[in-house]
């Protein structure tokens, strides 16, 4: 067994183990060569270094990040994945746009509450009863749309206030999505690796009965774990509502795939239990690069979905190939 | 009569198609005698919805009968919709054989993987989802392309004999061949074996490998010919159109008594819960009950069975009820200890 995100070991860890995704072993080196590779491969390409064309690509990649922040506390804790994180992320566009004539600290107040409670619902009925995660985020995710359907008549929500213009506001010379992004990214690593929650999330997703039996109630930190993942796609979602001005059932359709596209090609382990944070934003790092450098090299969108996943599928196979 | 009901209802093969004859009573109720449940169209309806969504539940179903989830049927579906198209101009038939060849070498593929690296079926076929996704929109440069063969499009939709069509009957063809195929081979028997225990499976000498990559081959397969004539009647292919079929695919096949730990399930009992969603949408519809009403109630499907499937629910209610007092009337559930033993088996 490696040591990778603060897996208990006999020795008091060290902040740095706490934080440690940049253990050495076969997989993270092979991880560590793809991605300087890529940085070569986008220095050398003509026109990446231009601020416009970093400014664009950080900012496409903080809504996809803080969902998939989001995510790797779900894989984490041992359940794989939400179907239902795009479409409840959509839903919170509507619901924050909806309200944010009530002004802007009320309506994210509401917006973070409703993603919460989404997600903490399917997170209780997931951990309480232990049943299939998948199942029930599919069934989350037809609830969603069928609701939103027949509450909004299909339509989106677009009001004529500027209230919520603050959010795509620049924070000095960074962009105001990336800062919300890393600042959604340093609280879910800090929450994994320095809180009794997230030391359980790891023990939980690594093995419930043994969980169970150190006394620690499963259930308690699956919910908490969804809790989580609601609130870091609620940050997104409220980001791409300010953006696009709307809140609409279309902005988070596919969420839940990139998401998860970046936790494992991060190198956080589908079963649950191993990897951070760190490993998601290095994932999603990755990825957006990638996809930048195809755009830049005059590819289509559609090499991009195809490659996306053949680099899942790799990322899958190395991950399980050293356990093996 | 309520012990030959309540067999009929502990047999999970049987009891979709209980649950069928209730939906038709309600519907017919509701409908109040206006006559638009119980017709012809509704039946077409009916069949119709059972070709799109029966051969991707069947697909789902042999996977989870074998204890593992096949997440690739999406993205097979695209991707064989999009082959079939494209070269299925000249001749329908060659192009619909090429996809099925495309969704068959895909599942070889993710069997050949899994089994080699000894991975979990979720990972591999999420990844064989998107990489399969990503395929068809690679193929169809992210645009929708039309069939420009209008006979086969509206052929493979005609109505026969009243009720059926091409794809209909493709679909129940396939469902009969499953059902002899996994009642009465011993391809069959071994694939609930390995599914009900996979060490005994070892033991007793059964190729749990071989098991486990036919699986995926056949339902690769199974996808790839209802992706393929679910494009050609809809005479386009698109990679994004078809995406949304997982969801009632994965309620059909658990509603049809396909348990989610592998072993249980017939592929006679997806039929059933097939139709049990397809009677709900069509029906719905026939009383005119808004489109929305498909998403939550097959929300409503998914939530219920995968909460009686849970693992602890036996126990949660058990110390539920011993906390609201009525301790002598219930019973220390036997249920919760056996589920406890598959788990540890995993």
């Amino acid at each position: 067994m490696n040591s990778v995100g603060g897996r208990a070991s006999e020795k008091p860890a060290s902040v740095a183990s706490r934080l440690g995704s940049m253990h050495l072993d076969k997989a993270s080196l092979i991880q560590g060569i793809a991605v300087v590779a890529v940085v070569i491969f986008a220095v050398s390409t003509p026109g990446f270094l231009s601020t416009t064309s970093i400014r664009s690509l950080l900012t496409t990649v903080s809504f996809v990040g803080c969902v998939a922040v989001g995510m790797t506390f779900i894989t984490l804790s041992g359940n794989i994945m939400s179907f239902s994180i795009g479409a409840s992320m959509s839903a919170t566009t509507i619901v924050f746009m909806a309200s944010i004539a009530l002004g802007l600290i009320p309506a994210l107040i509401l917006a973070f509450l409703f993603c919460a409670a989404l997600n903490g619902i399917q997170g209780w009925l997931i951990g309480f009863f232990r049943a299939n995660p998948l199942i029930i985020s599919m069934a989350a995710y037809s609830m969603i749309i069928g609701s939103a359907v027949y509450i909004t008549g299909g339509r989106g929500v677009y009001p004529l206030t500027n209230k919520a213009d603050i959010l795509t506001a620049n924070l000095g010379p960074i962009p105001g999505p990336l800062a919300a992004f890393l600042f959604v990214a340093i609280a879910g690593q800090l929450i994994l690796s320095f809180t009794r929650l997230g030391r359980n999330i790891y023990l939980v997703g690594t093995s419930p009965r043994a969980a169970k039996a150190a006394g620690i109630e499963p259930w308690r930190t699956v919910l908490w774990a969804y809790v989580a993942a609601g609130l870091c796609t609620a940050a997104s979602a409220v980001l791409v509502a300010a953006r696009y001005r709307s809140g609409d059932m279309e902005h988070g359709i596919g969420y839940e795939y990139h998401a998860i596209s970046a936790v494992l090609v991060g190198g956080t382990s589908i079963r649950g239990g191993e990897g951070s944070v760190l490993r998601t934003l290095v994932g999603t790092v990755f990825i957006a690069l990638m996809q930048g450098l195809l755009i830049l090299r005059g590819f289509g969108i559609e090499l991009q979905y195809l490659l996306i996943g053949l680099i899942v599928l790799a990322a899958i196979m190395l991950q399980w190939k050293v356990r093996t | 009569m309520t012990r030959f009901l309540s067999a009929f209802f502990a047999n999970r093969t049987a009891r979709p198609f209980g649950v069928l004859v209730l939906i038709v009573v309600v519907l017919g109720i509701a409908d109040d005698g206006h006559d638009r449940v119980l017709t012809m169209s509704t039946a077409y309806n009916v069949l119709q919805q059972f070709a799109t969504i029966g051969p991707v539940a069947l697909a789902l179903g042999l996977s989870m009968m074998v204890g593992e989830f096949d997440l690739s049927v999406g993205g097979i579906l695209s991707l064989a919709g999009c082959v079939a198209v494209i070269t299925g101009s000249s001749s329908p038939v060659a192009g619909l054989l090429l996809a099925a060849a495309v969704g068959a070498f895909c599942g070889l593929a993710q069997g050949t993987i899994m089994t080699w690296l000894n991975l979990s079926s979720i990972g591999v076929t999420l990844g064989g989802l998107l990489t399969f996704g990503g395929l068809s929109y690679f193929l169809t440069g992210n645009t929708t392309i039309g069939y420009d063969r209008l006979d086969v499009a509206l052929g493979v939709n005609a109505p026969l004999l009243g009720i059926f069509s091409i794809r209909s009957l493709t679909a129940i063809v396939l469902f009969l061949v499953a059902t002899l195929v996994v009642s009465w081979t011993r391809f069959g028997r071994d694939l609930l074996a390995v599914g009900s225990d996979r060490r005994a499976a070892t033991i007793v000498g059964i190729r749990v490998s071989r098991i486990l990559i036919a699986v995926f081959v056949i339902s690769g397969l199974l996808t790839a010919i209802g992706g393929g004539l679910l494009s050609y009647g809809l005479a386009a292919a698109s990679p994004t159109a078809l995406a949304d079929t997982l969801v009632p695919g994965a309620a059909a096949a658990i509603l049809g008594g396909v348990s989610l730990s592998g072993g249980k399930g017939r592929p006679i009992g997806i039929a059933g819960g097939v139709l049990v969603l397809s009677m709900l949408r069509s029906g719905l519809t026939a009383i005119g009950v808004p489109p929305f009403a498909h998403w939550i109630v097959t929300a409503a499907v998914l939530f219920a069975v995968a909460i009686l499937d849970s693992e602890e629910l036996s126990r949660r209610v058990y110390s539920f009820c011993r906390a609201v007092g009525r301790r002598s009337d219930v019973h220390p559930p036997n249920g919760s200890s056996i589920l406890f033993r598959q788990r540890a088996d995993h």
